[in-house]
This record gives C-alpha cells, sequence and structure tokens, in this order.
C-alpha cells in the first residue's frame, strides 16, 4: 500500500477531503497520503469553496452531513463552476431518496463505514475516467436513443429509462469510445473496480439487460455491438434498421458540424481496426 | 340548456274556442235537442187527433210522418253536429295533454276566444310551459351541480353557486351567505316590486347558510320553483361539505408528508451521527492492525460493523413501512457476496462450506440490500448453530430462471411454534436464549428480497439433516437469475 511512487513520472492526483468529523478527517487523508496522493482538507462547505480558489484538484471527496453548507450544496456549486469529478462519502445509504439527488452531480457514492480498499478502488476508477470526454448534456445516438449519462437516463423511443449505476459506468465508457471497441477487460474494470474477483459474465450479462432497456429491437442490436471474444462498442445509427452497409458513412454525415463528423469517421476506423485485429 | 321555451313551441292546429262559449252553445243545443221532438210529438198528436175525429185523410196521414220523420232526422243531425263541435276542441287537448304527458314539452293549443274551452287550453299551455320552464331550471341547476368540485375551495364554490342560481332562475341578483341563516332577515314581497325568494342551505345535522336572490315582478313563483330553488340549495350545501372535507384531507395529507419529510430527516440526523463515529473507530481500528496485528482490534472493527448494520437495519424497517426501498438492481456473482458477508461477520471459530453448483449464473440484486440479507442469514446461522459447520448453497432454477441461495445450519432447527412467527416483526426464537440482535433480521430480509422480485423461504425446519446438509434450519433467498452467457 505504500508505494509513494506509483503515479511515475505524472503528478501525484491532488484530492480535496471535506467531512465535518475532524478524526476521520486526518485518517482519511493519512490513509490516502500513505497511497501516494497529494490531500487537502476543509472542514465544511465554505472552508472547501477558499480552498479551491487556490487551485483545482483533480478530485473532490465530500461529506453529505456538514453543517452550514452540506454536501449536496458544495457538489451543485463545484460542478456549475466546472467538471470536477465527485465521489460523496455519506452515513445515508443508497435507498434513501437524497442518494438519488446525490449521484446526479456526484460520479461515485460511498456510504459510511467506508472500506478503504473499496474507497481506494473507486478513487482509482473516477480517476481514471478523468481523461473519458462524454458530453455533459444529452448525447443522441439515433432517432430511437439518447444518452443523459449525468442524470443516469436513457431515452428510448421517447421514453425516460432509468439507468442502475454501473450500467451508466460501462455507457460512459463506451461513449467516451464512440464507434471503436472497448474491452471487456476495460468495461469490467469501469463497472466492478471495488469487487473482488470479478468475472467477465459480468459485463456479458449486464450489457445483455442493458439491451433490453436500451435497443428499440434488442434481438438485433444496432446501437450496442458486441465485438465476439473482444468486448463491446457503442454506435450512432441515423436509420432504425434498414441501412445495412451505408450506415458508417450515414454516421458521419449525419453528425453535423465538421468535428463531429470527423470524430465519427476517426472512430469508424479505429472500431474497423479493432475487428480485423480480433 | 340556455333555450328559451317561448321559441320552442308546436302549435297544435286548428285553433280552439270560438265566439260563442260553451255555455251558451250547449245550452242551444240542448233547448234544440229537447224542442225538435216535442214539435214531432206535437205533429203526431194533431195526426191522432185527426184520425179521431175521422179526418184523417190520405194527404194529412202524409203530412203527419213527413213532419215527424224531419223533425227527428233534424234532432239526429242537430246533436250530432253539435257533438262534434264540442268534442273536437276536447279531443284536440286531451292530445295535447297525452303529448305532454309522454314528455313533449314543446305542445302548444293554439287559442282562440273567450269561451271555457279556450280558457281550458291556455290553463294546459300554462301547465306545459311551467313544465318546461322547471325542466330546463332543472336541467341547469344539474349542470351547476355537476360542475361543482372540491377541489375548487369554497370561495370559487360560493361564487360558482350564485352565478348558477342567478341563470338557472333568471333572478335579477342572488348571493349566499354562509353562516346561520338567522343573520339574513326575511324580505317581505311588495307588489309590482322584485320578488325576493329564498332557501336556507341545509343538510340533515346543520344549516350551512342561505341563498338570497330576486326575481323580476313579472316572474310566477309558485311552491314548485321554491322547492327547486331548495332543492338546489340543498345539493350546494352538500357540495360545501365535500369542499370542506377536501380540503382538511388535503391539509393532512401535507402535513403527512411533512411528517413524513422530518422522519426521514431525524433518521438521516441519526444515521449521520451514529455511523461518523463508527467510521473513525472501524479505520482506526483497521490502521492500527496494519501495523500490529492484534486479534483484539479485529473484535473491534468486527462489532463497530455489527452496530453499523443494525443502524442500517433500523432504517431499513423505517423505510419499509413508508414503501420507499428503491432497489438498484444490478448483477451480482452471489458466492462472492457471500464470501465477503462472511468474512464481515468475523465468526472464525465457524466453518463456512459454500457449494456453488449454478455454474457460473448470476443474481440480479441490490447489492447493499442482498448485503442486509446475507448479514442477517449468516449471523442467524451462526448464532442458532450451535457451532457446527454452516453449508451455503448456490442454486438455480432453469424453468423460473431464478438463483437460489441456501443457508443451512446445524442447530436445533425451528420450533414448531415458532414457524409461522418467524418473519414477523421483532420475533426471534425464544428457546435458543439468544438475547441479542434487533428480532428484525428475517422480517427485513424478507420483504428487501421480495422487493428486489425474489422471496425468502424457510426451507427446512430441522431436525435431521438431507441432502448433506448439517440438519439445523434451512432458509433459501430466490433471486431473478442471469446466464453467464457472453452476448
Amino acid at each position: 500500500m505504500l508505494s509513494g511512487g506509483r503515479w511515475g513520472d505524472v503528478a501525484a492526483p491532488r484530492i480535496l477531503l471535506v467531512d465535518d468529523d475532524p478524526n476521520l478527517l486526518t485518517l482519511l487523508a493519512d490513509q490516502l497520503r500513505a497511497d501516494g496522493f497529494e490531500v487537502q482538507t476543509a472542514r465544511d462547505g465554505d472552508e472547501a469553496l477558499r480552498r479551491l480558489q487556490g487551485g483545482w484538484p483533480d478530485l473532490l471527496i465530500v461529506d453529505m452531513m456538514m453543517p452550514r453548507k452540506d454536501g449536496l450544496t458544495l457538489a451543485r456549486e463545484v460542478k456549475a463552476q466546472a467538471d470536477l469529478p465527485i465521489i460523496v462519502l455519506s452515513a445515508i445509504d443508497t435507498a434513501d431518496s437524497k442518494a438519488d439527488l446525490l449521484e446526479e452531480v456526484a460520479e461515485d457514492y460511498v456510504t459510511k463505514p467506508y472500506h478503504y480498499p473499496e474507497l481506494r478502488a473507486r478513487i482509482g476508477r473516477v480517476l481514471r475516467r478523468l481523461g473519458d470526454k462524454v458530453p455533459r448534456g444529452e448525447l443522441v445516438l439515433g432517432p430511437d436513443l439518447a444518452l443523459e449519462l449525468h442524470r443516469r437516463t436513457a431515452t428510448v423511443r421517447s421514453q425516460a429509462v432509468q439507468l442502475t449505476p454501473t450500467e451508466s459506468r460501462l455507457l460512459y465508457a463506451l461513449a467516451a469510445n464512440l464507434g471503436r471497441t472497448v474491452t471487456t477487460e476495460t468495461l469490467l474494470d469501469r463497472g466492478w473496480a471495488d469487487t473482488e474477483n470479478a468475472d467477465p459474465s459480468y459485463v456479458w450479462v449486464t450489457m445483455r439487460r442493458l439491451r433490453q432497456k436500451i435497443e428499440p429491437d434488442p434481438n438485433h442490436p444496432v446501437h450496442l455491438i458486441t465485438v465476439r471474444g473482444v468486448g463491446y462498442r457503442l454506435v450512432t445509427q441515423d436509420r432504425t434498421a434498414d441501412a445495412g452497409d451505408a450506415g458508417a458513412a450515414g454516421d458521419a454525415g449525419a453528425a453535423g458540424d465538421a468535428g463531429a463528423a470527423g470524430d465519427a469517421g476517426a472512430a469508424g476506423d479505429a472500431g474497423a481496426a479493432g475487428d480485423a485485429g480480433a | 340548456m340556455t333555450v328559451d321555451p317561448r321559441l320552442d313551441t308546436e302549435v297544435e292546429q286548428p285553433r280552439i274556442g270560438s265566439g260563442y262559449s260553451f255555455r251558451a252553445r250547449l245550452t242551444a243545443g240542448l233547448i234544440v235537442g229537447a224542442t225538435v221532438p216535442l214539435l214531432g210529438f206535437g205533429a203526431l198528436l194533431v195526426g191522432v187527433e185527426s184520425a179521431r175525429a175521422g179526418r184523417l185523410d190520405a194527404a194529412l196521414t202524409g203530412l203527419v210522418l213527413f213532419a215527424l220523420a224531419v223533425s227527428v232526422i233534424v234532432a239526429v243531425l242537430f246533436a250530432w253536429i253539435l257533438a262534434g263541435s264540442l268534442m273536437a276542441p276536447l279531443r284536440l287537448v286531451s292530445r295535447a295533454v297525452e303529448r305532454v304527458s309522454r314528455g313533449d314539452l314543446s305542445v302548444r293549443v293554439e287559442v282562440a276566444g273567450e269561451d271555457e274551452l279556450a280558457r281550458l287550453a291556455e290553463s294546459h299551455n300554462r301547465l306545459a310551459a311551467d313544465l318546461q320552464r322547471r325542466n330546463v331550471e332543472l336541467g341547469r341547476i344539474l349542470v351547476a351541480i355537476g360542475e361543482t368540485s372540491p377541489r375548487d375551495g369554497l370561495d370559487r364554490l360560493v361564487a360558482h353557486a350564485t352565478t348558477s342560481a342567478r341563470s338557472a332562475f333568471d333572478m335579477i341578483d342572488a348571493s349566499l351567505h354562509l353562516g346561520d341563516p338567522g343573520d339574513i332577515p326575511v324580505e317581505e314581497s311588495v307588489p309590482g316590486e322584485s320578488r325576493p325568494v329564498r332557501a336556507i342551505l341545509a343538510r340533515p345535522d346543520e344549516r350551512v347558510g342561505v341563498l338570497t336572490g330576486h326575481l323580476p315582478a313579472t316572474r310566477s313563483w309558485d311552491s314548485a320553483d321554491q322547492d327547486l330553488l331548495e332543492l338546489f340549495a340543498s345539493e350546494i350545501a352538500v357540495a360545501i361539505r365535500n369542499a370542506e372535507l377536501f380540503e382538511r384531507v388535503g391539509a393532512q395529507s401535507r402535513r403527512l408528508v411533512e411528517l413524513d419529510a422530518a422522519k426521514d430527516d431525524f433518521l438521516r440526523g441519526i444515521s449521520h451521527n451514529l455511523q461518523t463515529p463508527l467510521t473513525s473507530i472501524r479505520a482506526y481500528a483497521d490502521q492500527l492492525a496494519a501495523s500490529h496485528p492484534d486479534r483484539r482490534l479485529t473484535i473491534i472493527a468486527e462489532q463497530s460493523d455489527r452496530l453499523s448494520r443494525m443502524v442500517r437495519q433500523l432504517l431499513t424497517v423505517s423505510r419499509l413501512e413508508s414503501g420507499a426501498l428503491h432497489p438498484r438492481l444490478e448483477v451480482v456473482a452471489l458466492g462472492t457476496r457471500v464470501r465477503r458477508a462472511w468474512e464481515a461477520l468475523g465468526a472464525e471459530d465457524v466453518a463456512l462450506d459454500l457449494r456453488d453448483e449454478a455454474a457460473g449464473w448470476l443474481a440480479v440484486a441490490d447489492p447493499d440490500q442482498l448485503d442486509q440479507v446475507l448479514w442477517a442469514l449468516l449471523d442467524n446461522a451462526v448464532k442458532y448453530g450451535g457451532g457446527g459447520p454452516v453449508v451455503v448453497t448456490i442454486g438455480r432454477d432453469d424453468e423460473t430462471e431464478l438463483v437460489t441461495l441456501t443457508i443451512a445450519d446445524a442447530g436445533s432447527g425451528v420450533p414448531e411454534a415458532a414457524r409461522d412467527l418467524l418473519f414477523g416483526r421483532f420475533e426471534r426464537s425464544d428457546e435458543s436464549g439468544h438475547p441479542d440482535g434487533t428480532g428484525l433480521g428475517l422480517y427485513v430480509s424478507r420483504a428487501l428480497c421480495r422487493a428486489m422480485g425474489g422471496e425468502l423461504v424457510l426451507e427446512s425446519a430441522g431436525r435431521g439433516s438431507m441432502d448433506g446438509r448439517p440438519g439445523g434450519a434451512a432458509f433459501t433467498v430466490r433471486l431473478p437469475g442471469e446466464a453467464p452467457d457472453e452476448g
């Protein structure tokens, strides 16, 4: 655990830890520093905002219940300024009605009492996701499907469908690589970073269930494509089913502005290369 | 309901009545009817007298017979015509009455003259017009009552009732006073001025208020009209009561929502205040144990976890009651979950025998809630297992596509008397002599399993081992399952 140089030449990730319990603050900060993170602490929301003025960390870990400014308000204010990843650490369990609100603004949610290795795994997962660029608003994948991953919802044939936290994490990884194949191992890491002995079947079954939720016709998927033995690919589709070979060209054309069209074209190439390799 | 009754009348032809009164015609008819036969009788007498005098010749006989015949014919003819002229208007009136009684209130008989039949026709017309007007009023009242909704609130209801009363009864003005009807004095009716009307808003148990208004001086107002107004008033009284009840229920449900939110806040606070120190205890014990391995530190960590779980369980019970469980279904491997839950229990002197016969099948469950179920069941198995091994078997049912998890202990089983109450609140087997625990474990576990689309049952009450089980109590969790295929 005490591997100070685990981040190599890259600067150690900076974490701002906000909790009103001084014991926990000291302890968790020590644990995280021992794991090579650069940690700053704050006792409440206002102090956290003051610290943020001195520079933005890579990750915010925030307690839900704090005096003066609670975690939810703080998280919303921070997100309004920048897309800083947030992990909520809270004594409120996931069945609480407030947990849903928190998950809309936070990347992950860990209940107290936390298990440090699990928290550590989730921090790692959120940081790995940093490079992924997924639009914060709606991601339209075709006439029948649009995703709003930050709100964990999909719109399938104009019907809103709720996604589970794991489903939205997998879709996030796939959407960040739109058109390209994402390996099952990567997906397993994104969805089950905190699970011991995670098995590829978790990904398979979750994908199958996801297809039931978001594909207009789950037996003939057009958006969530299996690349057998390799992984999965999320693709845009501007026609419902009959596009066939013209689909790839249609994607690029339908994307609108030049930048997006370029992306789609590149994604298509990468996807094809991935297929050839398989 | 805006139809003017005067525009919608149908006139029955021909006109009724004549220049002569019915009495004059009947009198003339009776006189003629009585005198003409008398003339005939006179002629007959003349004939008989002449015959007795022997002066009867053929010519005279013929004349007498002729006069007789003519008088009879004239009498019959006259009577026939008179009867016809008297009956025709009566028949017209009776036909009109029949149509009215069948519901066709638009029928009118056109009146000419001043005789008794004309007056009869006029009163029929008036009857029909009154019926039609009251029908229209009743229709407007019903529509007005139908439009009232308890959601409108008292003020809108009062406004609606006054405007409806005005338009339904063609009033000049109308107002509704809520409270004691005695507060509003009764107005005297002055001939030639607008006529005051009034109806009390009464319910079987109380008088809610009074509806007052004024009618044009020319408007007739009979007891039937008053009845109609009172009917309207009593319906408005009922509507007002409904609105009051609705408001009260609304206020109560708002209060309940507030209380519910307050309870949620309270539980959140409790949870936070208990879990925060437990988190520190747990984390410090872990940290210390990492540098100074000590069995006592492990016990501190385990016991603080145990306390945390009990707090969670109490929160879950409170949510069960308010129906706010919200399971988030994810794909989980039961074997891994069982092993983790077992480690968290820290029952190091009891052996766990985990048999996975599900060939990689995965369950669909809320991981947090599944953990609560597993902790409760494994904890029970340790508590009541008498130190023997706990056998956990994971299997699947191909037909129902359910994954099953059976937890069996080596204890003395569940006593007959306790089986029915096993899944109730605050129940535990008294014979076991273990006073610890909340007694909520099985109650909460079953509710959680059901909320996840599964079930929790007592598989075997124990006494005698079978299928390689240790022979104590065995509980089975069933959950929706998924095959581990790539797809």
